[in-house]
């Protein structure tokens, strides 16, 4: 089992991490030869977000070499926070007194325990070289237990929407957090989203119209018109809603599925649509409850 | 109360819209130290009324012209616990209900768009409210220069910092507001709405039927001090108190130069053993003093007929922080019985020279003393 990858673009991978930390304390990568998977499947995670995410290698990595006898695949599960910390003084942001020449992410054994490590290499102000290591202990799963992980089966969206700026989203959820608990989110085929809380004490809508709804392949053939005004809507937990947000840190578009009742699968493009370098899918269940819909 | 008729539902009781809701929304901070408030209307304003401990009462006066639109629509006057008019001293006729304060700031800043919250200093606050008025074109310019004689050091900060802030703050900044109030029974309903494209928000706040609130009446002709000084220098020294402290006092004495109850220019009495005003906080761990000078630089008004020690607990004192941190001039009086009243006028974002004279809102704390033979 081979690794060795130099990382190109330590900022986004990042932010990738800065948001998956935020959900989960541990989650699970897996590389392949063309992709790498963050997975966030963890059922004692709170309002069962999760994530399944996949970044094409070219858009973080370079020289990414991968050897393994299963079908040349790697899956290990980790701390994300550790990941995190590592990636943290390779981001030339903080580390302001060097300069970061090569961040290269290998598969090592240490001390008999998987490790990955991200050795750093860097020059100072007057140019010595300096070399920071990092380990972030990992668990390399088994084949058996990697076949056993399986995404959400979801329905057929009924609506698809593209969601306005997230940072701007989350401004306004974190307002309406201290308020409910359960967040509604509609939207419709003419670009109307909303975003509501009902309690006894208050009750806020917030629309956006002229959002895009982005044209999907069997869209077309399956319903002919279906009615553009006709709103869905699915109930949320405001505080799954808001882990959601936090990738706003990564996120350029992100697209937005409501299956009624059911769930609601988000879409974060990382870098741009047509181009993507990848994609995080956030799965949120829906609460199921009559009376505030 | 009761609902008149049928076709006096149609027209709303109150209706009122701001184009920038930030003066609004730090009026309302400034009285948001307990989550239930009575909101008074009357048709030259509105008054927000919050109640601490049967002891301790805040009111904002939110004078009518500060909105761009303001409609009160009389309903049947109903005999209401208007305990807010004292200051108007005739009884207004008026519609009163109660929300929960903490939703409605929420509410307003659904949009994160009135500034960062309660805690800031008071340059950073009045910064936000002024460049409110740079940012829209109609009202643009000199409200600073209204107010420049009133409040030198801290303002200019505020125009300084302004100055940078208008740099990284576009004008989308600028958050409008429309509030409706059916009547008695109904919710208050708030559309808030960014700039043009943004998204639109509809807040509906169940009210609830306004209790009556404690009735701290202060009596002028009873007055035994009054001090009218910047805000800056009463927020200074309230701020370097220790949070540990639990009794504040003020000490005041008559100037030394007796004859002339307001005296101000008089260098010598500076050096006077008696101090004119003194601050006395006193805690578990011990007690800080601070005094003030006799200068008029500090004490813009001081009238003290006789010498005078008031106790109150620090944690009402404190209370009223916030407001005083976004106001420009405090007003400072205690009665013979120690009745504590302190006002804090905030300065409007609107220019002083409008066609229509805008009146600064003002919040008002009054509290009652401890009692210090106990």
């Amino acid at each position: 089992m081979r690794f060795r990858a130099s990382i190109e673009n330590v900022p986004t991978f990042f932010k990738i991490m800065q948001s998956i930390e935020k959900l989960q304390k541990k989650c699970i990568i897996k590389f392949t030869e063309t992709n790498m998977h963050i997975i966030c499947n963890n059922d004692a995670n709170e309002g069962g977000i999760q994530v399944w995410s996949q970044i094409k290698v070219d858009s973080l990595f370079v020289g990414y070499r991968i050897q393994s006898n299963a079908a040349n695949e790697i899956t290990m599960a980790l701390s994300s926070e550790a990941l995190l910390a590592a990636l943290k003084s390779a981001s030339p942001s903080t580390s302001s007194t060097y300069e970061t020449e090569e961040v290269v992410m290998k598969l090592a054994k240490k001390n008999g325990q998987a490790v990955l490590t991200l050795e750093i290499n860097s020059l100072t102000r007057v140019g010595r070289k300096v070399r920071v290591s990092h380990d972030v202990k990992i668990e390399v799963m088994r084949p058996n237990d990697v076949a056993r992980l399986s995404e959400p089966l979801c329905p057929e969206p009924d609506l698809h929407i593209l969601l306005p700026p997230l940072q701007k989203l989350r401004t306004i959820v974190e307002r309406l957090r201290p308020m409910s608990d359960i967040l509604a989110v509609r939207a419709n085929n003419s670009g109307c989203l909303q975003l509501s809380i009902n309690t006894e004490g208050v009750k806020v809508d917030t629309e956006w119209k002229n959002c895009t709804n982005p044209k999907t392949q069997n869209a077309e053939d399956e319903d002919e018109a279906p009615d553009p005004e006709k709103m869905f809507s699915v109930l949320v937990s405001i505080r799954s809603f808001l882990k959601f947000l936090n990738s706003h840190v990564v996120s350029t578009t992100t697209i937005a599925c409501i299956c009624q009742n059911h769930c609601m699968i988000l879409y974060v493009y990382i870098g741009d649509v047509a181009d993507a370098g990848g994609v995080l899918t956030f799965y949120i269940p829906a609460i199921i409850d009559d009376e505030n819909l | 109360m009761l609902q008149p008729s049928d076709d006096e539902e149609i027209s709303p009781v109150f209706k009122a819209s701001v184009h920038d809701i930030r003066y609004f929304t730090a009026l309302l901070r400034g009285v948001n130290f307990v989550n239930r408030a009575t909101v008074t209307i009357t048709d030259r304003g509105l008054t927000v009324t919050v109640e601490e401990a049967r002891t301790l009462l805040g009111t904002a006066f939110i004078f009518s012209d500060i909105f761009d639109e303001y409609f009160y629509h009389s309903e049947s006057p109903p005999p209401a616990p208007s305990s807010q008019d004292s200051q108007e001293g005739e009884v207004v006729d008026n519609a009163a209900f109660e929300v929960p304060l903490n939703t409605l700031i929420e509410c307003l800043n659904i949009f994160g768009t009135v500034g960062p919250a309660s805690t800031n200093t008071s340059t950073g606050k009045y910064k936000k409210w002024r460049k409110a008025g740079d940012d829209s074109d109609h009202d643009n310019g000199d409200e600073g220069r209204g107010r420049a004689g009133m409040s030198n050091g801290a303002h200019n900060l505020g125009v300084g910092a302004r100055g940078i802030d208008s740099y990284f703050g576009g004008p989308e900044k600028r958050t409008g507001m429309r509030m409706t109030y059916v009547g008695s029974g109904y919710p208050l309903t708030l559309l808030i709405a960014e700039d043009a494209l943004g998204p639109t928000s509809t807040c509906e706040i169940t009210t609830f039927d306004a209790e009556p609130h404690l009735e701290l009446e202060f009596d002028n002709s009873q007055m035994v001090l009054k001090i009218i000084l910047k805000s800056s220098w009463l927020r200074d020294a309230l701020s370097e108190l220790d949070p540990s402290c639990d009794k504040l006092t003020f000490i005041g004495n008559p100037p030394p130069d007796a004859s002339v109850s307001n005296s101000r220019q008089n260098p010598k009495s500076r050096i006077g053993v008696q101090p004119m005003l003194r601050i006395q906080a006193t805690g578990t761990f011990g007690s800080t003093e601070m005094d003030y000078p006799n200068d008029r630089d500090v004490l813009e008004t001081f009238e003290c007929t006789r010498a005078v020690k008031f106790s109150y607990r620090c944690g009402h004192i404190s209370r009223t922080l916030r407001a005083l941190q976004s106001s420009t001039k405090t007003s400072l009086r205690i009665d013979e019985h120690g009745l504590l009243s302190l006002q804090f006028l905030m300065p409007s974002p609107k220019p002083q020279g409008a066609q229509s004279e805008v009146s600064d809102a003002f919040i008002e704390f009054r509290c009652l003393a401890l009692d210090d033979d106990v």
